[in-house]
């Protein structure tokens, strides 16, 4: 009896502790779950595993697969509970749960800074914006004389961190270690950036551009962060100068009072507290270009391997990825539930999502959810369905979407850089009936 | 049709509004940035260990230990974000014995560990 009670124990212990171990001890060698560490499994998960035969070898069920630590949360007045990546600078995600409004809210915005929050300006209808190099008449215009002088637009347009997704990159890479949560679909109102780039004039050797904002960096030295596009971005009828967001002022922790949006593009080119656009012929060199900066591999790289970035790419459109909204990881629903209504959202960076897809057999099979056709270009789309439980127990939900070239998400976080960009696998939310 | 003037007038008030986050949301916003990031941290928040005084007030200079805490690399790692941090943050760079201690500490405390970084199983709580 005293042996049996040992595997109870010593599970999670080692998933903790060792996960290839426990692997080795707990999966037979066909892959499959055997009976008394089945029956620890479920133990240990405080359940039964009803599609225990159905789980690949070598998989931590989600339940597990997470951290020793709890997450903190941020408290601050009109920010929702977001889970805290770090105070200076800060940062916070948006839990997956909360991600259930069509049009993200101010206060389940999640924060991405580089550098400082700057203050409050007293005057933001004076605020200005300069652009300035490849072009025939450099310009400075107040948002007010913007707002004037050029048509006003109101998108629904996805703004995500390019480093979203990071945490499932295996070895760890660097940055904050993001799930799904560093995305946004709000309505933004301001001029297309197009426009305020003929009136300045655009010079055929404009090639890029390159970004700045107010915010200081960390160390006190420079700008918080500088990146810059390619100028066919900036051209894009949906690449926005916003001064507003939902139809109120945008939050001074979102970049008040006016700011670029490049939807589908990596966040940190969506530059807060904007001052100044400079055209250039060759690509800019602000802090945030180069190296492994918001770069990916053109050559797959081994995971953890050493790399300079010499010969990387750009990360511009961001990946297919998709968020379950209505119910939370590690929700509990009474016994006896048999069928769920499940939702959520996908998007796909430039492009939109073709298929969304959900599993609640381990991937054994896939079921096709209802999806709808985004608002406007560049936003999100939602998804949503009913699953089938046939019986009380553990369950994870494993959710997929499908862009429209055709490339699904992932199983694992692919193409494994220094610092974490494009991770986009298949996510799990783990749930308990009974 | 006579409250149309007043509609309008209603709606003009209403688009100069939207300009401006309420002042005082918006600066207590900033001043609540701020205070998160000039919390001052004990150097206990990292683990007991030679070379943790040292990481602590070199690394918290710019940045507070959320960043040290969350990381979880190799010795290797640590060291070459040791040079990407000098070329890319402006730090001052670090060499010889000084650097050997500190990249040992963080390797040491903070190297790869076999959970993610994100909360516990919340069926087991």
């Amino acid at each position: 009896m005293a042996n049996q009670k040992q595997p109870e124990r010593s599970i999670q212990e080692l998933y903790r502790d060792d996960p290839e171990r426990a692997d080795a001890l707990v999966w037979g060698r066909r892959g499959a779950l055997q009976g008394a560490a089945l029956a620890a499994m479920g133990t240990a998960l405080g359940a039964a595993i009803p599609f225990a035969r159905h789980m690949p070898g070598g998989l931590v069920p989600a339940a597990l697969a997470q951290g020793a630590t709890q997450p903190q949360f941020l408290q601050m007045e009109g920010k929702a509970s977001l889970i805290m990546q770090g105070e200076r600078p800060l940062n916070a995600e948006t839990p997956e749960h909360l991600l259930d409004d069509p049009i993200t809210p101010a206060d389940k915005f999640f924060i991405r800074n580089n550098g400082n929050v700057p203050d409050r300006v007293a005057d933001p209808r004076a605020w200005k914006i300069r652009i300035d190099g490849e072009v025939n008449t450099p310009i400075e215009l107040s948002i007010a004389e913007l707002e004037q002088r050029f048509e006003v637009v109101t998108r629904r347009l996805q703004m995500e961190c390019g480093g979203n997704g990071r945490s499932g990159f295996s070895p760890q890479a660097a940055g904050n270690q993001w799930g799904n949560g560093a995305i946004s679909n709000a309505e933004w109102t301001g001029v297309r950036l197009r426009d305020v780039l003929r009136a300045a004039g655009v010079k055929d050797s404009a090639k890029f551009t390159g970004q700045h904002g107010a915010d200081t960096h960390l160390s006190a030295q420079g700008p918080a962060i500088s990146r810059g596009m390619r100028i066919e971005k900036a051209m894009d009828e949906d690449t926005l100068i916003c001064f507003r967001m939902n139809g109120a002022a945008i939050p001074q922790m979102h970049g008040a009072p006016a700011r670029l949006i490049v939807p589908g593009w990596p966040g940190s080119l969506s530059q807060k507290w904007f001052t100044r656009l400079e055209v250039l012929n060759a690509p800019h060199t602000g802090r945030g270009m180069g190296g492994t900066s918001y770069r990916i591999p053109v050559r797959p790289i081994v995971p953890g391997s050493r790399n300079n970035g010499a010969d990387f790419v750009d990360m511009e459109s961001m990946p297919v990825r998709s968020v379950l909204s209505s119910h939370a990881h590690g929700t509990r629903l009474p016994a006896g539930t048999r069928s769920l209504d499940i939702r959520g959202h996908a998007w796909a960076g430039d492009l939109s999502v073709r298929d969304m897809h959900v599993s609640t057999d381990f991937g054994q099979s896939w079921q096709a959810m209802q999806l709808d056709a985004p608002p406007n270009r560049h936003s999100w789309q939602r998804w949503q369905g009913r699953i089938a439980l046939p019986s009380d127990g553990y369950y994870e939900i494993w959710y997929r979407a499908t862009d429209s070239n055709g490339r699904m998400q992932p199983h694992v976080a692919a193409n494994w850089n220094p610092q974490g960009y494009g991770a986009n696998p298949i996510s799990r939310v783990a749930i308990l009936i009974g | 049709m006579r409250l149309l003037p007043y509609a309008a007038v209603a709606l003009l008030l209403c688009a100069s509004a939207t300009i401006a986050q309420t002042p005082d949301l918006a600066q207590r916003q900033a001043e609540a940035a701020a205070a998160l990031a000039e919390q001052q941290e004990e150097e206990t928040v990292l683990a007991e260990g030679e070379g943790r005084s040292e990481v602590f007030g070199y690394c918290t200079a710019c940045h507070n230990t959320a960043l040290i805490r969350r990381s979880a690399f190799t010795r290797e790692r640590w060291d070459e974000l040791m040079d990407w941090m000098a070329e890319k943050h402006g730090m001052n760079p670090l060499e010889g014995e000084f650097r050997t201690s500190i990249v040992d500490y963080l390797a040491r405390h903070y190297g790869p560990r076999a959970r993610g970084p994100r909360g516990g199983n919340p069926f087991l709580n």
